[in-house]
């Protein structure tokens, strides 16, 4: 064991060096153009400038739950010491440690509010919002300053944990000090906490307030099971792009690739378990104030998106990775990975877009180029982190367990 | 510690090689060596070690488990069980109609599903994992050496097993000292394998038989006739302290536990200012043939609405939601007008199970001819014909003013079924005309 951590410590895998600055040029000009592509495709939509903070509401939320995924699993592993995560620990913290750009990419979604007719929040418009006494009642919590201090603080909040575990890690990577990691872990059970409440309320925020007269205290763990599923089958990605870049080649092994695999389907079947309890309760209680949300999304143009969630969401994935093999062999994982990082891309579409039309299903040149050009600035956010700090935590007490770790 | 070791009875007969065990020094060479076993083709031979060994599985050339198609087929045959036992049980065998839900629904029958998809699987990796290692096994020949008890504290052992055919005393200790083992040992176990002492048998035999008794007890005393009332287990939920409706009480003189209302005084509500409105006929007695109004109250378009909703409510699931089958229809499926209540008895009539009489058809002239206070008394007092009671009363569920809005529905339902064009306005008769085909 100590002969690995030796040799992997004299390995040239530790940083992503001299790649970074050509690589951030690349996805910022990506980025530039793609959205420069959505705003023009708004412009000729019948839906316009709507149409658009609709679709980037979509996107925003996709790739924050990449992130608040990651963060939720870096607080997972200390709180669990967990020995054989630790290789793949850092990509973790560093897609964490992308919050503040994604403060920044947030406040689109603020300015709209001021923007009555083009804002996606009904409640906010109050020609929309007129006439409904639900959404009167609901003023105290669904009214703009408050809306915009809520944000605040969870993104402030999100953003100083992803901080905190990022700085001690890449600290210790010089110092090599285990009390950081004894840190680390007596903060990860609060963060936990703190994690739960506030998701659980940005989604109320951003997504489920889309439909103000509509509820469901389940939306929340909804939301984070598939930021779950959605920043796994990331990580997978990432680390077999960083692989076949020739980093990272022998502290990630397919051991840790088939952990990464149960996990990703065990938590395909916990969004599974989630989205039926939500679906079940409001089938079987057919309350018409509960069942307008699944009914906007029985529609025609919705009934498909909604099949293909549940089988490319769940059934299928189930099915292709229960066996050992497809989560230990990185073609057949990264293709699952690939597959589910889509459907997780859908079931964003699915949550916020009923809601502008339920009459046809949106899908266009502003969300492709919304998709790439917010994922443009998202890698060259991560990347601008990963510069600062090596790939893998090089000191940290348990990477020898995790270099030499195997499933039995 | 050495009184703990099994001591072997050497008056038991003759003992013989059961098994060749050799203890290595490290993991490492216990790995090494386990390679050379089982390359030399050994099948029942095992490794001992006193910690889990990353990769010995590969080394001991053992292959993979069945055991995740076991729990696979397992999770399968739990989800077809559930799904069959609920089709069964709701949709064939005792099909129970509740709030026109359908008999049999994929999404209500997951849960269960779910629930023993988990059992049959949990049950099948546990009995699996047993099985497949051949548990509980009681004795095993590694156990006749004192030196085997390293395998828990510093020592790695190989045990190869005389029932393998490659077997042989001389060549198999051989090949484990050439293979750097620092001890070798033959284990030797009597030739007859031991029995169990009869007293364990007949222990068992008592034991089992005890144990059918307490459920042979609660049988035969709830199948016996008997003097004594039957033991009541949870005696307060049997008897609770209360009356049902129609006991009797000791406590008041007429001996009725139900009490009627204290002579001289009305309940909130139940005033009747206005006997037309509580009986539907005037001073007179004859049926009063417009609805009698409150003080203040008029016939608008929120009091037919409130008729139609409590009509759906409360006559649709019997009368049909358009009041049933009207002449001009006949020919047509009179399923499709009949409520939900009346479609299931009729079928079930038909079928020779129970009597229906089929409700009035309420757009018909026999009932649109009947005045508003008639209507009224019917649907609060409900119908008996020839002694046989078709129409409860619904004046306990509905209210009075409820039931008066239901009459002025019914009026409206009956000219949806008997207008002429001309009463149809404009808009909407151009709309009807052009649907046409």
């Amino acid at each position: 064991m100590r002969d690995q951590v030796k040799r992997f410590r004299s390995g040239e895998l530790r940083a992503l060096g001299e790649i970074a600055p050509r690589a951030i040029k690349i996805a910022l000009a990506i980025a530039a153009a793609a959205l420069a592509l959505a705003i023009v495709a708004a412009t000729f939509d019948e839906q316009g400038p709507r149409r658009f903070f609709f679709s980037y509401l979509v996107n925003y939320a996709f790739y924050l739950s990449i992130s608040l995924g990651a963060l939720i699993f870096v607080a997972l592993q200390h709180a669990s010491r967990a020995g054989w995560s630790v290789t793949v620990r850092r990509l973790n913290e560093i897609l964490a440690a992308n919050m503040p750009l994604l403060a920044v990419l947030f406040l689109p979604v603020a300015i709209s509010l001021f923007l009555p007719r083009w804002c996606p929040f009904s409640w906010a418009d109050a020609e929309r919002a007129a006439g409904s006494e639900l959404i009167a009642h609901k003023r105290v919590y669904l009214n703009v300053p408050f809306f915009l201090i809520r944000a605040g603080v969870y993104l402030g909040l999100w953003a100083w944990m992803a901080r905190f575990f990022l700085s001690r890690s890449v600290r210790q990577d010089e110092s090599g000090d285990p009390e950081l990691t004894l840190q680390m872990e007596r903060f990860s059970g609060p963060a936990i906490v703190l994690f739960g409440f506030s998701v659980t309320f940005a989604s109320f925020d951003w997504l489920m307030s889309l439909e103000p007269e509509w509820f469901s205290s389940i939306y929340g763990v909804y939301y984070f099971s598939g930021a779950a599923v959605g920043s796994l089958a990331a990580v997978i990605l990432l680390a077999i792009a960083l692989q076949s870049g020739g980093r990272l080649t022998e502290s990630i092994t397919v051991e840790h690739y088939h952990d990464l695999g149960k996990l990703l389907l065990a938590f395909v079947v916990f969004w599974g378990y989630i989205a039926f309890s939500q679906y079940m309760l409001i089938w079987y209680a057919n309350i018409p104030e509960e069942t307008t949300w699944y009914l906007a999304r029985q529609t025609p143009a919705w009934l498909w998106a909604s099949l293909a969630l549940l089988l490319g969401h769940l059934l299928i994935p189930l099915v292709g990775m229960i066996s050992r093999q497809a989560k230990r062999r990185k073609a057949i994982l990264g293709f699952w990975a690939a597959w589910l990082l889509a459907f997780h891309w859908l079931d964003m579409h699915y949550l916020a877009m009923p809601s502008l039309s339920n009459a046809r299903f949106p899908l266009g040149l502003v969300d492709l180029g919304l998709l790439v050009g917010l994922g443009g600035l998202y890698v060259a956010g991560a990347i601008r982190v990963a510069q600062a700090a090596s790939l893998v935590p090089a000191r940290d007490p348990r990477l020898g367990e995790a270099i030499s770790f195997e499933n039995v | 510690m050495a009184d703990n070791v099994p001591q072997l009875d050497s008056s038991a007969g003759a003992l013989k090689v059961a098994a060749a065990i050799g203890r290595f020094a490290s993991a490492g060479a216990l790995k090494a060596a386990a390679e050379a076993v089982r390359d030399e083709g050994y099948r029942h031979w095992d490794a001992h070690s006193p910690y889990p060994i990353h990769g010995i599985e590969r080394s001991m050339g053992i292959r993979p488990t069945v055991l995740p198609w076991l729990v696979f087929g397992a999770g399968l045959t739990g989800a077809a069980v559930a799904i069959l036992l609920q089709w069964w049980t709701n949709a064939v065998d005792y099909p129970f109609l509740i709030s026109g839900k359908p008999l049999f629904s994929l999404p209500a029958n997951i849960p269960v599903a779910f629930e023993l998809v988990i059992l049959f699987s949990a049950l099948a990796a546990f009995a699996g994992a047993l099985l497949l290692s051949r548990l509980p096994q009681f004795h095993h020949p590694v156990f006749a050496s004192e030196e085997f008890r390293r395998a828990t504290c510093d020592g790695f052992f190989i045990s190869i097993e005389a029932s393998d055919p490659e077997f042989d005393e001389v060549k198999t200790t051989g090949l484990l000292e050439a293979l750097g083992a620092e001890s070798v040992e033959l284990c030797r176990l009597p030739a007859a394998a031991p029995r169990l002492p009869r007293a364990f048998y007949t222990a068992a035999a008592l034991a089992v038989c005890l144990a059918l008794l307490p459920p042979l007890g609660v049988a035969w005393y709830r199948a016996a006739p008997k003097r004594q009332p039957r033991i009541h287990p949870l005696h307060d939920m049997a008897f609770q302290p209360k009356y049902k409706a129609q006991a009797a009480s000791d406590l008041f003189a007429d001996g009725r536990a139900m009490r009627p209302p204290v002579a001289g005084t009305v309940a909130r509500g139940e005033l009747d200012e206005d006997p037309r409105r509580a009986t539907g006929k005037d001073e007179a007695g004859n049926y009063v043939t417009s609805i009698p109004l409150a003080p203040g109250a008029a016939i608008d378009k929120a009091m037919i609405l409130r008729g139609k909703d409590r009509f759906r409510i409360y006559c649709a699931p019997c009368h049909g939601l358009a009041g049933g089958m009207p002449e001009g229809a006949a020919g047509e499926d009179a399923e499709k007008w009949q409520g939900m209540v009346s479609i299931r008895a009729a079928r079930r009539a038909a079928g020779g199970e129970g009597t229906w009489t089929p409700p009035r058809v309420l757009t018909s002239a026999y009932v649109q001819d009947q005045p508003d206070g008639k209507l009224f008394e019917t649907i609060s007092r409900g119908v008996v014909n020839q002694e046989v009671r078709t129409m409860p009363g619904y004046a306990v569920q509905i209210p009075r003013e409820d039931r008066w809005a239901i009459v002025l529905y019914l009026r409206a339902l009956g000219r949806s079924q008997n207008a002429s064009a001309g009463e149809v306005p404009p808009p909407v008769r151009e709309a009807s005309v052009s649907e046409e085909p």
